[in-house]
């Protein structure tokens, strides 16, 4: 047992530490009908270069960075160098390759289409 | 006996309201919940810069187009207002809606008078950005020693 611990604290002090990047949760919605599922979210001051998206394993992940090069003095300071960070389950039935993203204004827009399977059918009754 | 129980369960009801407040007030950068910019947190957050010269604030306005803004200054009387419109699509049902909508108006004494017919406004990325020169009168200046 007690060197198991002093495995972990070496581990803990070879890291170089870095000012650490506040993460915050993008607030989403989400909307769904019958070809798609449409997610948007909240990440102003986020460039398009800091910003992906990953899917993976039916695991859809975000990630955006942004970053203030701010001058002078602050009076006040109710927001600041943030990274946001969320994850999904998506379901199996997502088009991985026909995944559109686009951000404007601070907010990203996630087109998720559903493949051509999971698709509802309607199903004809034929009279016997 | 009805009517007391009922009243010490409102009181921790209010306790547990308040509680949630507060929770909420130091969670800025909250987890779970992220933050609402709708009627929840009535207005966008907004950092304020002094740099000799210039006032610089910052407002987090996703979603918003230029038009959608509106600023007002008076001497060092700042207002920020705007709105901001549902973008449910047509057709598509809903799971989730946690980005606020609706209109906010903030207003700001600033430290010292601003030049109104100097002002910059930028809007990029969802981020307003203000620069403010100070009026003549406010600025620094440099005192030589005899």
């Amino acid at each position: 047992m007690s060197e198991k611990k002093d495995i972990v604290k070496k581990q803990d002090a070879a890291v170089e530490k870095t000012r650490a990047l506040i993460s915050a949760t993008p607030a989403v919605d989400i909307y769904e009908n019958d070809n798609e599922i449409l997610l948007h979210a909240d990440m102003p001051g986020v460039a398009k270069e800091d910003v992906s998206v990953n899917i993976d394993n039916g695991t859809l992940s975000l990630s955006g960075i942004r970053r203030f090069d701010s001058k002078g003095v602050f009076a006040w300071e109710e927001f600041s160098d943030v990274e946001y960070i969320r994850s999904f389950s998506v379901p199996q039935t997502i088009d991985v390759e026909k995944v559109k993203a686009e951000l404007k204004d601070g907010v990203l827009k996630l087109h998720l289409p559903k493949s051509e399977a999971a698709k509802p059918r309607m199903i004809e009754i034929k009279a016997a | 006996m009805y009517t007391r129980l009922s009243d010490i369960d409102r009181l921790f009801g209010n306790m547990s309201l308040l509680q949630k407040r507060l929770n909420n007030l130091y969670d800025d950068y909250g987890r779970s919940s992220g933050y609402k910019w709708g009627f929840e947190h009535t207005s966008p957050r907004t950092n304020l810069y002094e740099n000799g010269d210039n006032f610089e604030l910052k407002a987090e306005v996703p979603g918003l187009a230029k038009e959608d803004l509106n600023v007002k200054i008076q001497g060092n009387y700042l207002e920020i207002s705007g709105t901001r419109g549902s973008e449910t699509p047509e057709g598509y049902k809903t799971h989730k809606i946690e980005r606020g909508t609706g209109s906010f108006s903030r207003s700001f004494t600033l430290p010292a008078d601003i030049d109104s017919s100097k002002v910059e406004a930028t809007l990029k990325d969802g981020v307003l950005y203000l620069v403010l020169p100070k009026h003549e009168a406010a600025k620094p200046k440099k005192i030589s020693i005899n």
